[in-house]
């Protein structure tokens, strides 16, 4: 051990000696520095441009045709952005999403109105006025690194021995070999001062760029109101989805069980009729025995509709909930064919909303433990932790349960997870093969 | 009609519940149930063994329960055209019966499931599509009229002869449709020539050629 230390040390040192050599000859130093030169030229005719289209319509407010500039200038703004957008995502990688679309009602009018309050253009103008001074503070600071790195590696074939003097290196660090000693040691200082300012140049440059890569984010891509929306918008439709497939699930319940039923016990009870209407009053008695029969299937017939429609109402709404979700998970527990323990502490009753999709994650999870886990024992927590619900049902069967695995418990886990992403709440599962299963959902206790 | 007088019967329904109770219906009623299958590839097996002179079919049925039982009543139109087909169903949707009819009319019938409740008028359907007639459900009748693009025409006939069509539409007899509507049969004959000559349409005796007739128009 006391000697693996410093070889781990001296691993290390290598590795970092290895990372700064090879830096200068790696891609994508070469692309940052493409991405700087293309992005500032343009970063420099944007800002001309908008410039002069803004202050020219500034001046002509006073007619409407200024309005009219300035409303072309937020458009050319926004096209700007894309076409930056474009730059860092070809030379850098960099996936920017797009803002907001530009959304006007129609006609000219509300053209001019959409354009000036468009917050995408705005925020695009602020980017290219603070990439003018990044621009200059790049030049300065990693620019003319880089410039005089090659500058100085070239000069045994040059016969450089001088810098010029502009930027950092020009003011900070050449004085240190200007004034060298001879011309050979000069001719050797520059060449040897090129190697150093070679290693250093794609770092200083990495910095600058950096501070670029986090003004777009902010300035060019979705704002953080888009952003959200965006979210909200993939979660109502997930909602959406999910409520679909839940209206479906209760027709088909409807139609194949209760409708069924239904149209079983009128035919019965139609039956029974014609028998009884058939019948010449001194007959009655040799066909009461099947209007008996008749009648007695009707009757069981209209009770087991009568269970089949509690049970679709428990799903679609349970009665339960109705008096907190303390009473409707132990009564879940209990109706669970695998023994299940309950533990339930809610110090404040959670909106309805989420109660709701507490206890259909919980009649989901126990349902998914008696089909599927061949479980002998299961347990159902539920407890507030501050701002969080958090159900925890476990198992001891088989394992192996997942969301995106095709078991038939998937489709079901997968569900879940919808239905809990939809209110901003999460799904974790611990089920390894030959169990046992722990699925951990927690839900915000209002949304 | 098959060699012994009573109809043989296939009925095709997933629900136990129902196809029991409809076995046991028909049976009593006189029909000799040959076969009760819960999804449409055993119907179809089931024809080709042994062809019935009507099948009782349920729409909506395993694997998908979307229309399954449309689907099988279809291709049997083509390999048996001779085996009427009663399809049953708890919706009526204008596109399958459109579908369905657009073979002809001859031995279709598309009734709502509620109507096995009277349950003489749904025995006298099965009766007529065994015979190659037709029995359409009248909510079939209101859909296909308030779906043809030929409203105008319609609008040219009175209330009386609306409710003649309708009828006529759902596969009656001049006379059955004179004890419906409480009338002599001699009145739904002229209301019948009227609504021909209204509807431009050739006057002909045979139940259903008139329903067929009937449903070309509002089709068109």
């Amino acid at each position: 051990m006391q000697i693996q230390v410093p070889e781990e040390r001296a691993g290390q040192a290598r590795r970092l000696v290895e990372l700064v050599a090879r830096e200068p000859f790696h891609k994508r130093s070469w692309a940052e520095l493409a991405y700087f030169l293309a992005s500032s030229a343009l970063a420099y005719t944007a800002a001309l441009v908008l410039a002069v289209l803004g202050v020219t319509g500034l001046a002509l407010t006073v007619v409407v045709v200024g309005i009219v500039i300035i409303a072309g200038t937020l458009r050319a703004a926004r096209g700007m952005a894309r076409w930056q957008r474009a730059l860092a995502r070809r030379l850098l990688g960099e996936q920017i999403a797009d803002p907001e679309p530009f959304n006007a009602r129609p006609g000219f009018y509300g053209w001019c109105r959409a354009s000036l309050g468009d917050r995408a253009a705005w925020r695009a103008i602020a980017y290219f006025a603070a990439k003018v001074p990044l621009t200059i503070f790049g030049v300065w600071f990693a620019l003319s690194i880089w410039v005089e790195a090659l500058l100085a590696v070239a000069s045994p074939l040059t016969g450089r021995t001088a810098t010029d003097t502009f930027g950092l290196f020009g003011r900070v660090i050449s004085p240190g070999y200007n004034g060298g000693p001879g011309p050979g040691s000069a001719h050797l200082g520059v060449f040897v001062s090129g190697i150093i300012l070679l290693l250093l140049a794609p770092w200083t440059m990495r910095l600058v760029v950096y501070l670029d890569r986090r003004m777009m984010h902010v300035l060019l891509g979705p704002d953080a109101a888009t952003s959200r929306l965006r979210s909200l918008e993939e979660s109502r439709s997930k909602t959406l989805d999910a409520s679909t497939e839940t209206l479906r699930r209760i027709e088909r319940n409807l139609h194949d069980g209760t409708q069924a039923q239904l149209v079983a016990l009128a035919m019965r009870l139609g039956q029974a009729k014609e028998k009884l209407d058939g019948l010449a009053p001194g007959q009655r008695s040799a066909d009461l025995e099947a209007v008996q029969r008749l009648v007695d299937e009707a009757h069981r017939g209209a009770k087991e509709a009568i269970t089949d429609l509690r049970d679709l109402a428990r799903g679609i709404h349970p009665p339960a909930l109705d008096t907190g979700l303390e009473n409707a998970l132990a009564t879940l527990a209990a109706r669970s064919p695998v023994p299940t323990e309950v533990a339930v502490s809610i110090p404040t009753r959670p909106s309805p909303a989420i109660e709701a999709i507490c206890y259909f994650c919980a009649a989901e999870l126990l349902a998914n433990v008696a089909q599927h886990a061949r479980a002998s024992r299961a347990s159902l927590s539920c407890a507030q932790h501050g701002p969080w619900l958090r159900i925890v049902v476990r198992d001891n069967g088989r394992g192996g349960a997942t969301v995106n695995g095709n078991g038939s418990s998937s489709s079901g886990l997968a569900g879940l997870a919808d239905r809990v992403g939809a209110v901003d709440g999460h799904l974790s599962i611990a089920s390894p093969s030959g169990g046992p299963t722990a699925i951990t959902i927690d839900l915000p206790t209002h949304s | 009609m098959a060699a012994t007088d009573a109809p043989h019967v296939i009925i095709a329904e997933d629900s136990a519940i129902l196809r029991d109770g409809l076995v046991q219906l028909l049976t009593e009623r006189g029909f000799a149930v040959t076969q009760a299958v819960s999804d449409a590839t055993s119907l179809e097996q089931a024809v080709a063994a042994d062809p019935p002179d009507v099948v009782v079919v349920d729409i909506r049925m395993p694997p998908t329960f979307t229309d399954e039982g449309l689907r099988a009543a279809i291709a049997l139109r083509r390999t048996h055209p001779g085996v009427g087909i009663l399809v049953f169903s708890q919706y009526i949707e204008t596109r399958y019966a459109a579908e369905l009819l657009s073979g002809g009319a001859a031995g279709i019938g598309y009734l709502l499931k509620d109507r096995v409740a009277d349950v003489a008028d749904f025995v006298d359907a099965l009766v007529r599509v065994a015979a190659g007639g037709t029995a359409l459900d009248p909510e079939v009748v209101t859909q296909l009229m308030g779906a043809s693009r030929r409203t105008d025409s319609l609008a040219g006939l009175s209330a009386r002869e609306r409710e003649v069509l309708a009828l006529m539409a759902e596969g009656r007899t001049n006379s059955a449709i004179g004890n419906i509507l409480v009338i002599s049969e001699g009145a739904v004959e002229k209301h019948v020539a009227n609504i021909f000559a209204k509807l431009d349409l050739p006057a002909t005796t045979t139940d259903h050629r008139r329903v067929l007739a009937v449903l070309r128009y509002l089709d068109g």
